[in-house]
């Protein structure tokens, strides 16, 4: 049994699929993965070994990988960035995140929905128009009522979207304005630089609005039922079935607009450990192996069949250090911890030199960034100092919590435990579960939390604001510097780009002498494949899109 | 669970095992039963040899670890056994051997503790129990329903109840205690309780009955000496699975917090890089955790033979039969 | 009818103590901190929806309350819902629990072949060295721990020697389930005819099944053993060796008296194994019942672990009402 055969089936029946209940769902599209493959990869198969499958596919409530990966094949932004080799590994391509100020925007995008785009000079307007004649998985036609109700939507439930509308100024959902059929213009309240990077940002994806609005009910106005388990929207592939905990199950669109992908079906396998991952792209049972550990990544890299790509990402690890919580309420105390901590015995020892040290407050790779500003390093002659000039020479009890999740939390939290001992910081470890780790980190309530997130989008307004804003929910620190919060109001509306850059880099100075993390790494991000898999590029989201692979037969 | 009353009428031993009084003469007596019981099956002083050992790693480790226990080292990072690390580091450079010195410490007061304490509340309470039972109808009551809660703790999947129970009270060594004393007291609550409906029907404590003795006189002077052997040797036995109890906790992440030296979290630990090839920050706990476990069922099945007359009879026969 | 009146008494003691559990776990559970409606609603919620859902989930009422509400809801065979898989608990545990249920079934039987005959050995008066590797092998089968085993069984026959399926789960992910009907994979692909599917489940049963088989048989060794020494010391076999009988014979009439405390352990063992074959669930990645509970109790994830209490309560009451059974129909002294 092939999948070449099983193909057309598959689509046929995916109508009767929905209708079944999930488990039967998840046997029969076990079923047209072919029994006899000893190797995950027949022709038109890739099989994913992620941590996680999708707990929700309404991005406007998730942030989980298993959702981040699941977005980009089910639904499609209005624009991307344009794609460029890997400066350091040729063969992976990545988007061209350099800011040019010849063109709209600063960016070098292209087309996705939309087919042409425009920004008002004085930053006060930016104009998209539609591609024609571009399907949504359910057969409706996209329009501007979809970007629109999109739009609505973020308004409406105001949790992640709520964010976006913050940072696209606009002022209420008629901000938002369809101009025809085709056409649709955003209207912040302030001149906007970054309007049009947002919509390349993961989740800026538009939804098929007229099969939202008829799943829609009185009490559940925005579908989000409906969208929590199914898609509605533009992108390459659509959703045969899922069975949290288990697997997700992508099937190629034929209809796409961009032509049918080269991958016919997609098994995204929830695998929790990633021992087990290692294992079984090692032994090829899956094509792709997410998120692996340092040692498990060198491992692979001698393993036959194995391709290991790693690239510099927007990822960080940071410590966060609650400056509402004492003694972190003081700077000192802050830059102490930073001084204590063994950055690059940490990167050498726990990454395995597959991160690089975080030596600024955004990432590395986006524009605008510099680590003119970092000044920690293990020095812990200056950390007592600093605790002393804080009133704490003796030093302090102090509880941190981390990820039983992330493996290599615990071992950081160890070393820097040691570290910490000698300067009379005693560092207790508490142990989150995975599953309600989230939940502690948002409370911000704890002194001291590992995290580890990246801003999608490649812009040091985007990632400053996210974090340093006092406003900001993400601000996760509880930071609040009322020089900081008036600099980024200021540059979230500054259309000059030298002078925009100028002002973000002073912002960068002063939270990194401010310190309201212990800054840790930046870990790579590492594509784990099976050599026949081909096609990887990598994204500031840090996740994949399945459209951009092919096997090699 | 397993542990079934066996004092059944009085054999010829009985009086070695079960002297009513502790007295001097009686416990020379208990320790050349011992002897006796260990000349017969030397395994057992394997036993005694292992948890001496164990006790005194525990006490001795300060001066026999050659690294700090819970001291990282970057440099000594998952090195493999070697001169300078007997049993290699683990993912953080801690010294695995130092490490597997120091765990007893964290193990054995965790295991003895909650044994302790279970057997602390499960002896007099099974005690009172065995010896209401059939009585007047509120003390038949209180009986029943002792024994009642007790299955229904026991009916509990006792995994998911010790998580359970730390998860409550968080993670930490007296989440631990709580927890396994917790799952143990039905134990001894039983295993007193039949062996005081055993010895309630004796003659003697008819006589004490006769003789106007209050119920805690009975029940003090004359059913627990004599009961509590059974128990007691139980303990040994019971500690050993209290460790293998916390180290699964610990497995889980419900245990000890990190970077408290303990067999079953370096287990867990070391898990993740057993599939990599590095197998001894997992492998050499186990073993550790094993022997350790394997000595204290030694010794209590030595002790066990002690406080039942019937075997005791049979290790005599046999060592008269040679 | 004897055996009729037996049973309704033997039911009429169930459902308090069924009752009991429940209350002990669910009071248990909700003590362990966090709040339900928070984790459901994630941490973008709104304090209002929260609010909201709380009180749609009767979070808002006593405890009291809320516990009668859910003895109604469990009356009802609903269990309610799980926020970490979104799915109802019992759909959850139906597909569980018969996983867990076969590798501890074939486990236990395992443990079994190899207890019973050992302990048989061991207590026989010839052989010194039969008894000592008996008496060795309980005592080493206890010390053990059985997730440690596992992790030793992986590196060996997997990561070594290249033998062994990988440890994920019940089957090779490649391949497709056989079609659901009673939840065993063995049953189900044999049902199904699947031939390959049935050869990738037997793999992946060897190694879980003999870690949990060569632990476990410790305990029922252990039983047969000490229970075949204190038959063969008791009067009536004495009795029947005097009398001459043929040694087989006599070992016959000893094993058959021991019977009933070896299904008696090995009743303990499958209740007890249910929730106890966790750790080996969790390295194999077995996607079990025990490890959803673990999982639950984890991440404060309350109705899980209290579908698991009741499921598994249930099944070592029906165990035991089993073996109940089998002593009544074998033991006329019970009838009285």
């Amino acid at each position: 049994m092939t999948n070449g055969t099983n193909a057309p089936t598959a689509l046929t029946r995916r109508d009767t699929l929905r209708l079944a209940s999930l488990f039967a769902a998840s046997t029969l599209a076990g079923d047209l993965i072919g029994g006899t493959a000893a190797h995950a990869a027949t022709a038109g198969t890739l099989v994913v070994a992620a941590p996680g499958t999708p707990q929700s596919l309404d991005n406007e409530f998730d942030g989980s990988l298993g959702t981040i990966d699941a977005i980009g094949q089910l639904y499609d932004s209005l624009v991307a960035y344009k794609k460029i080799p890997d400066p350091k590994v040729p063969d992976v391509l990545r988007e061209d995140i350099v800011d040019d100020p010849s063109l709209p925007g600063a960016a070098h995008l292209e087309g996705r929905l939309a087919e042409s785009w425009e920004v008002a000079p004085d930053g006060m307007m930016l104009r998209l128009r539609l591609r024609k004649g571009v399907k949504s998985n359910w057969g409706n036609e996209l329009t501007a009522e979809d970007v629109k109700w999109t739009w609505d939507r973020k308004f409406a439930l105001n949790a992640i979207g709520g964010f976006q509308v913050g940072l696209m100024d606009l002022a209420s959902p008629d901000a938002v304005k369809v101009e025809d059929r085709y056409t649709v213009s955003f209207h912040p309240t302030h001149p906007n630089p970054i309007m049009l990077k947002i919509q390349t940002h993961r989740y800026a994806n538009i939804f098929d609005s007229t099969k939202c609005k008829e799943m829609a009910t009185a009490e559940d106005p925005w579908a989000r039922k409906f969208l929590e388990s199914n898609s509605a929207g533009f992108g390459p592939y659509s959703l045969k079935s899922l069975v949290r905990g288990q697997q997700a199950v992508f099937t190629a669109r034929p209809d796409y607009y961009l032509g049918k992908p080269a991958i016919d079906t997609i098994i995204y396998k929830e695998v929790p450990t990633s021992a087990t991952r290692t294992a079984l792209l090692q032994g090829g049972a899956v094509d792709i192996a997410q998120a692996l550990q340092p040692l498990e990544i060198k491992q692979l890299g001698k393993a036959p069949g194995v391709t290991i790509e790693t690239v510099d990402a927007s990822s960080m690890m940071w410590i966060i250090l609650n400056a509402k919580v004492a003694p972190f309420d003081k700077p000192a105390v802050r830059q102490a911890m930073n001084y204590a901590f063994p950055r690059d015995a940490v990167i050498a020892s726990v990454f395995q030199n597959i991160a690089s040290p975080l030596k600024g407050c955004m990432p590395s790779i986006y524009p605008g960034y510099s680590d003119a500003f970092d000044q920690y390093s293990l020095d812990l002659d200056k950390a007592k100092a600093l605790l002393a000039e804080a009133g704490l020479p003796d030093g302090f009890k102090v509880e941190i919590a981390y990820n039983a999740g992330d493996p290599v939390q615990e071992p950081i939290a160890l070393l820097f435990q040691t570290s910490l001992r000698k300067i009379g910081v005693e560092l207790v470890l508490r142990k989150v579960p995975a599953g309600t780790y989230f939940n502690e980190v948002s409370a911000k309530k704890l002194p001291m939390l590992f995290f580890v997130d990246a801003p999608w989008t490649a812009d040091p307004v985007f990632a400053l604001r996210l974090y340093f804003y006092s406003n900001s929910f993400v601000d996760y620190s509880n930071y609040a510097n009322p020089k900081v919060d008036e600099m980024i109001e200021a540059g979230s509306q500054m259309t000059d780009l030298a002078k925009r850059t100028e002002l973000m880099l002073e912002i960068q100075k002063i939270v990194m002498a401010d310190a309201p993390w212990v800054f840790v790494a930046s870990p790579n991000f590492t594509m784990a494949r099976r050599d026949k898999v081909a096609g990887f590029t990598y994204y500031t989201s840090n996740s994949i899109n399945f459209a951009d692979f092919s096997v090699k037969a | 669970m397993t542990a079934v009353p066996t004092s059944k009428g009085a054999g010829p031993f009985a009086g070695v095992a079960l002297s009513s009084r502790q007295g001097g003469a009686g416990l020379a007596r208990q320790l050349q039963a011992l002897a006796a019981i260990l000349r017969w099956r030397p395994l057992f002083a394997l036993g005694y040899v292992i948890v001496i050992g164990v006790a005194a790693c525990a006490i001795l480790a300060p001066w026999l670890a050659p690294y700090d226990p819970v001291t990282a080292n970057p440099e000594a990072y998952l090195q493999p056994p070697s001169w300078q690390h007997w049993l290699g580091t683990d993912n953080t450079g801690m010294d695995i051997f130092s490490r597997i010195l120091y765990a007893p410490r964290t193990d054995l007061t965790i295991a003895l503790l909650g044994t302790g304490v279970s057997a602390l509340i499960g002896i007099p309470l099974g005690a009172v129990v065995g010896y209401y039972e059939q009585r007047s109808r509120l003390r038949a009551a209180f009986s029943v329903t002792v024994m009642r809660s007790a299955d229904v703790l026991q009916a509990f999947p006792v995994f998911v109840f010790a998580i359970a129970l730390v998860a409550v009270f968080g993670q930490g060594i007296v989440s631990v205690v709580i927890a396994i004393a917790f799952v143990n007291i039905p134990i001894y609550l039983r295993l007193m309780r039949s062996q005081v409906l055993s010895i309630r029907g004796m003659r003697y404590v008819d006589a004490a009955f006769v003789a106007g003795a209050s119920d805690f006189a009975i029940l003090s002077r004359h059913i627990l000496p004599n009961a509590v052997g059974a128990a007691l040797a139980q303990l040994s036995i019971n500690i050993g699975w209290s460790v293998l109890l916390t180290a699964g906790l610990s497995f889980v992440g419900a245990g000890v917090v990190a970077p408290t030296p303990e067999w079953g979290s370096m287990i867990a630990t070391g898990f993740q890089n057993v599939t990599t090839g590095q197998w001894w920050p997992s492998v050499v706990p186990g073993i550790a955790l094993g022997i350790t476990v394997f000595g204290f069922a030694l010794v209590g099945s030595s002790l066990e033979i002690l406080a039942d007359p019937a075997q005791m009879r049979l290790a005599v026969r046999r060592r008269e039969a040679r | 009818m004897a055996l009729a009146r037996y049973i309704l008494r033997r039911l009429i003691f169930v459902v308090p103590q069924l009752l009991g559990i429940l209350m002990v776990g669910f009071f248990l559970v909700k003590l362990i901190p966090g709040d339900p409606a928070v984790l459901m609603l994630g941490p973008n919620a709104t304090p209002e929806s929260v609010a909201a859902l709380r009180s749609s989930l009767g979070l808002d009422q006593s405890i009291v309350t809320q516990f009668g509400v859910y003895i109604g809801h469990v009356l009802r065979g609903d269990l309610g819902i799980s926020w970490q898989s979104t799915r109802p608990v019992l759909d959850d545990l139906l597909e569980r629990f018969p996983a867990t249920l076969e590798l501890v079934t074939l486990g236990l039987a395992l443990a079994l072949v190899i207890g019973v005959p050992l302990g048989i050995a061991s207590a026989s008066e010839r052989g010194g060295s039969v008894r000592r590797a008996g008496d060795l092998y309980g005592l080493l089968a206890g010390a053990i721990p059985d997730f440690w085993l596992a992790l030793v069984m992986i590196y060996l026959f997997y990561s070594v020697l290249g033998i062994a399926p990988p440890p994920l789960g019940r089957m090779d992910i490649a391949l497709s389930n056989p079609p659901f009907v009673t939840g065993s994979m063995i049953l189900d692909s044999l049902l199904a005819g699947d031939w390959e599917a049935l050869h990738s489940v037997l793999s992946h049963l060897v190694l879980p099944v003999v870690t949990l088989g060569l632990i476990n048989a410790g305990p029922i060794l252990k039983v047969t053993q000490s229970t075949m020494l204190r038959v063969q010391a008791s009067d009536f076999i004495r009795y029947a060796e005097t009398c001459g009988l043929p040694r087989k014979v006599v070992r016959r009439q000893a094993i058959r008296a021991s019977l009933p405390s070896i299904v008696t352990i090995v009743s303990v063992l499958y209740g007890f194994l249910i929730g106890g074959a966790v750790l080996v669930e969790i390295v194999f990645s077995w996607g079990g019942a025990g490890q959803y509970a673990v999982q639950a109790v984890l991440n404060a994830d309350i109705n899980p672990v209290l579908g698991f209490v009741v499921f598994s309560a249930v099944f070592s009451l029906v165990v035991y009402l089993l073996v109940d059974l089998a002593y009544f129909m074998l033991d006329p002294r019970t009838r009285g």
